[in-house]
């Protein structure tokens, strides 16, 4: 079994609920996400919100972005920031409630302006990241050929095919900075082996820093289980109004995380029965 | 051809288009017309306007008048507009909405005491005419906009003031030549109107009013085929330049 250990807490969910007047969407939602280390590996974080269709995913995603503030409870985020001590700089936990701009934000169509070039938009994002200041063109440059898209940097995004829409939406939020990734069905209406390909670039991305962390909400169970190392299952506890987060499961404790051939294990087919009974 | 939804290329059409076009116009020559002049007379009489400095004068002080409305009501329109997902300013842009129910008819007096001569009465009249449907237009333009792109502003760390600027103000340029190509016509419409409120300083429309106070059709005629021909130019031209300047729109 992969050694790997659970350090600090990167994001939490304490109490979330979502109201629409009367009607509740989110109850009680509580989850955190922890910084996973492996030995000799810059490991991030891949977490998977999968439930059926219409339960509030969307909503969850909403709120976890920051652009829906939930009616009580909150997403606390916590960042890594230099800070100076009386021995120098030293890099200190802070804890703050999410706000829109935290966190980078894949839509499911991966809607880019469409009247922005590629680099145009992107440049858009650099600009917005001050780690970057003064070598936006440098990291745009060094995104575009590391996802194979520097012959499209001058196009439009009508131009673009969904592959290559899909690799600017990630590498505008890779520019941005943020630690938080969140991707809204990003499996959706893929064929097989464009499928693939956003699986690896999406474990690429997970490996390209140790707090980078991965959050995908989709209702596409197998896909998003097979990159995952954790997954929540949102859905509805009987008797009780809006959803919930009725489990948690560790892919890593089941030594079913970080492995390419993992859809071939019989462990595998009984985590995915196991999440449909809960939906 | 008479089948509907069928499709037909475009020199079919032109063809055809061209067919009916020429039919309608020998109808119209051999038709008993009495008092209705027919198209060759109405030609004639475009020749000798073509031929004279009077017509390219008085077309010349109809555009510059119509340019420089359409200049303010663009600024106007846009100010209002931008400022319409302003709360404050929410109401002021529905009002001007709002306003194009209203008639200039009784109105031209207040414009006159209000104006300092003919040229800032033409002028002032068409822009109150032509800015409700302007800011009409570009307020459905942004109430249309998806929430998506103000979104994805957001997510991006953009502050509302930026999200305003990238998905309005730069986001619908484009659209902002769509609406004055679309409106142009109430423009020139209006034109013709206004210019026979103060006679003195010419114009196409105080041409027309003079032919048509000696019931010269002809030239009443040929002077509407000035007016259609120069609109379907300008309407082309700001098509043209709305394709070169937003190179994404025929992507």
């Amino acid at each position: 079994m992969t050694t790997y250990s659970k350090q600090d807490i990167l994001l939490q969910a304490k109490g979330v609920c979502l109201s629409y007047g009367n009607k509740c969407i989110l109850r009680d939602i509580n989850f955190m996400i922890r910084d996973i280390v492996r030995p000799g590996l810059q490991q991030g974080q891949v977490v998977s919100l999968v439930g059926r269709s219409g339960i509030g995913k969307t909503q969850l995603f909403r709120v976890l972005s920051g652009l829906q503030k939930p009616s009580s409870g909150n997403i606390i985020i916590r960042e890594r920031k230099p800070a100076e001590t009386s021995g120098g700089v030293v890099q200190v936990w802070q804890e703050r409630a999410v706000h829109t701009g935290d966190m980078g934000v894949i839509f499911q169509n991966y809607y880019q302006f469409t009247w922005r070039t590629v680099h145009q938009s992107l440049m858009l994002a650099a600009r917005k990241n001050k780690l970057l200041a003064g070598r936006e063109e440098e990291a745009i440059r060094e995104y575009s050929f590391r996802f194979d898209i520097a012959e499209v940097l001058d196009h439009y995004p009508a131009q673009l095919s969904g592959g290559q829409q899909q690799r600017v939406s990630i590498i505008q939020q890779l520019l941005k900075g943020a630690d938080f990734l969140l991707l809204d069905e990003p499996f959706s209406g893929l064929d097989v082996c464009v499928l693939d390909k956003v699986t690896e670039l999406l474990l690429q991305v997970s490996l390209s820093d140790e707090l980078k962390t991965l959050i995908i909400v989709s209702h596409d169970i197998a896909t998003a289980a097979a990159i995952s190392d954790t997954i929540f299952i949102l859905g509805k506890e009987p008797g009780r109004e809006g959803s919930t987060l009725v489990r948690e499961i560790d892919l890593m404790e089941r030594g079913l995380a970080w492995r390419a051939d993992v859809r071939q294990e019989r462990a595998f087919a009984e985590v995915l029965a196991e999440i449909k009974a809960c939906l | 051809m008479f089948r509907p939804f069928e499709h037909i290329g475009r020199k079919n059409f032109l063809l055809m288009a061209g067919g009916q076009l020429l039919f309608a116009l020998v109808a119209w020559q051999l038709s008993p017309g009495g008092l209705i002049p027919g198209p060759l007379r109405v030609l004639e009489a475009l020749g000798q306007l073509l031929g004279s400095r009077l017509l390219i004068d008085n077309l010349l002080v109809s555009l510059l008048l119509t340019v420089k409305a359409m200049f303010y009501s663009i600024l106007i329109t846009l100010i209002f507009s931008y400022l319409s997902v302003v709360p404050f300013f929410a109401w002021t842009a529905k009002l001007l909405v709002r306003l194009r129910y209203l008639t200039l008819t009784g109105l031209i007096f207040i414009f006159t005491l209000l104006t300092k001569d003919g040229g800032a009465l033409k002028l002032w009249l068409l822009v109150f005419g032509i800015v409700p449907f302007f800011t009409t237009s570009f307020l459905s333009v942004i109430a249309r906009i998806p929430a998506q792109e103000y979104e994805l502003c957001q997510t991006l760390g953009y502050s509302r003031w930026e999200t305003l600027y990238e998905v309005i103000v730069v986001g619908k340029a484009d659209q902002v030549f769509e609406i004055v190509r679309q409106n142009f016509s109430i423009a020139w419409m209006m034109i013709t109107m206004v210019e026979g409120l103060c006679m003195g300083e010419g114009g196409i429309g105080t041409l027309l009013i003079k032919y048509n106070k000696y019931n010269d059709l002809p030239h009443v005629l040929a002077l509407q085929v000035v007016v259609l021909g120069v609109g379907l130019f300008f309407d082309y031209l700001i098509g043209s330049l709305r394709r070169w300047l937003f190179p994404f729109i025929k992507k």
